[in-house]
């Protein structure tokens, strides 16, 4: 068995890869993570596989922003843009794509030409296009991340680029008396605003959309009409990265 | 001896000329023990959060160096917020003698900015001419440095870095540095060679954190070219100290740099290229020039804080080493 890790802002996600290629995921919540399955050894953390339910891995092949601060014991360390690439080709059978990756906490774009890494873009210090402003628009609205994800037609305006000040603005639209279905594609269309200029860098014939927020079928929606292209979401879109390391340990 | 601080490189033979100790302000910024609290108490003083964390911690440098009390400002040729940056130090007692470099490279006027800047404080052409000579003796041992690091395997990027960046003053002797420099060309031999399989280029203004090389060559890159810190050497040998003002690149624009700039990546066979940025800095818009002008895979860097690089951009490192393997 393989195991593949994505130590991510918000989630850590496990992909173990049985002998005949099939695959089981796992998730795990990231602060619970470290506090309750690892503990520091000697400067690495050591976590306890068996009591997390994941057996014994031959071998740990892991990536993620957590990946610069906590030393995995035992693991292989891979860069996270190449986990995602690697994750990408793998789900999706596609070389040439510009891959698009809107995590908990940072928004990715790669261009991929026959299965190579050409060039990349990554968000600057600032939650504005992840998850994290999803999830606190989806609850300014009191609605579930689902049914934000569902609207995408007639969006009210929103300019304000900080996921904090953005719900302010929020509010203000829904004093406003707009529509729930308005605020909600504004909350989407607001995510594509601002992950415009990186695609726009590194545009090619298809998109394929990884990370928690792919689930959003309306920003699908919006990425589609704005860009004319197609747009892939693979079938484990947050898992991908884990995927991605099961990938490299293949190899 | 009277210390007059600087804002970046001014003609510094004149500083040395009139008799005077010229002190880098930046350079003490950044190597103060903590560097950010000199930050923050800039912005306690009301200066921006969301401004060039050189130009506080500039103020408060200038603040807590009691031993400075003149500086030259470079009005032109560097950042506008150095206008504030005067401004709120006159406030404060500080005396500012301003200097500008011409945008457009005019001889002329650079040679007037100079010969004002020789009557304030007290000076002659001819003792600048000495004062030139007397520094191009240190320049030339630079120089070798320089070289050794792109056609040798020993000078690390930021011992590359750290010696050419000091040039701005050369640490307010001249002598006592190159003596500095000798030892370490002396002891080159002895080290051992560094592996990396990757040559970079580093452009753009210094690194506000200082593990950026280190990082890099832990991961089997070397930077062989950092084009600030070399320009503050004066690199072409041009006996007009006009001239000298006219042809270092730093002040001015971004196609006359990228002149220099190619000509370096072509001799030094480098693999990639880092183009580093001060976030808030007017320096992020000429990225999109330099990204269409140079056909070399190009990492752009944007530090904001000083001293330690942060997750965000190792993870951005990392991609860029990948793409070059």
């Amino acid at each position: 068995m393989l195991c593949g890790i994505d130590l991510g802002s918000r989630n850590v996600k496990v992909a173990l890869r049985d002998q005949d290629g099939s695959l089981s995921f796992h998730k795990f919540d990231t602060v619970s993570f470290y506090r309750e399955h690892g503990r520091a050894v000697e400067g690495q953390l050591r976590v306890d596989f068996a009591a997390l339910g994941l057996g014994v891995p031959e071998r740990v092949v892991a990536t993620g922003y957590g990946r610069q601060t906590i030393n995995l014991q035992g693991a292989e360390i891979i860069p996270e843009l190449k986990a995602h690439v690697l994750g990408a080709i793998q789900q999706t059978n596609l070389t040439d794509f510009t891959l698009l990756d809107l995590g908990g906490q940072d928004s990715k774009v790669v261009l991929v030409a026959r299965g190579k890494m050409l060039d990349f873009q990554t968000n600057d210090k600032c939650a504005a296009s992840t998850g994290r402003y999803l999830e606190n628009m989806a609850a300014v609205l009191d609605i579930d991340l689902a049914e934000l994800s569902r609207h995408y037609e007639n969006p009210v305006d929103l300019s304000s680029t900080c996921a904090i000040f953005g719900e302010t603005e929020l509010i203000g639209k829904v004093v406003e008396g707009h529509t729930l279905a308005s605020l909600a594609a504004g909350v989407n269309y607001t995510i594509f605003k601002r992950i415009k200029p990186m695609l726009k860098k590194l545009m090619s014939d298809t998109i394929v959309f990884t990370g928690g927020v792919a689930r959003n079928q309306a920003l699908v929606k919006i990425l589609e009409r704005e860009l004319g292209v197609p747009v892939v979401v693979p079938t484990h879109p947050q898992f991908n990265g884990a995927i991605g390391c099961c990938s490299y340990a293949l190899e | 001896m009277q210390k007059i601080g600087m804002t970046t490189t001014v003609p510094m033979e004149v500083i040395y000329a009139a008799g005077m100790i010229p002190v880098d302000l930046n350079n003490i910024f950044i190597t103060h023990e903590n560097p950010q609290s000199l930050v923050e108490e800039a912005e306690i003083a009301g200066y921006p959060r969301n401004l060039c964390a050189w130009i506080k911690g500039l103020y408060t440098t200038t603040l807590q160096n009691e031993d400075i009390r003149t500086i030259i400002a470079v009005t032109q040729g560097d950042c506008s917020n150095t206008h504030a940056l005067m401004e709120t130090l006159e406030m404060a007692g500080v005396k500012v003698i301003p200097f500008a470099f011409p945008f457009d490279r005019d001889y002329d006027l650079l040679k007037l900015q100079m010969e004002k800047l020789i009557e304030s404080l007290g000076t002659s052409w001819e003792a600048v001419q000495r004062t030139k000579a007397r520094l191009e003796q240190v320049r030339q041992r630079v120089k070798e440095l320089d070289r050794l690091t792109w056609q040798g395997d020993r000078v690390s990027g930021w011992d590359n870095h750290l010696f050419q960046v000091s040039c701005s003053d050369f640490e307010g002797d001249p002598e006592a540095f190159a003596s500095r420099l000798d030892t370490y060309l002396a002891e080159l031999p002895q080290r051992n060679p560094i592996k990396a399989d990757i040559r970079l280029a580093y452009i753009g203004v210094p690194p506000i954190m200082d593990d950026l090389y280190d990082y890099l060559e832990e991961r089997g890159a070397r930077v062989v070219f950092n084009e600030v810190q070399r320009q503050f050497t004066m690199p072409f040998a041009i006996d007009d100290i006009v001239e000298q003002y006219r042809t270092y690149s730093y002040p001015y624009g971004i196609f006359y740099r990228l002149e220099d700039i190619t000509r370096e990546l072509e001799r030094r066979q480098v693999d990639g290229v880092i183009h580093y940025a001060q976030s808030f800095c007017y320096r992020q818009i000429e990225d999109l020039i330099i990204r269409q002008k140079l056909k070399y895979p190009i990492l752009t860097l944007e530090g904001d804080k000083p001293n330690k690089l942060d997750a965000r951009t190792r993870m951005r490192l990392d991609a860029f080493l990948d793409i070059l393997r």
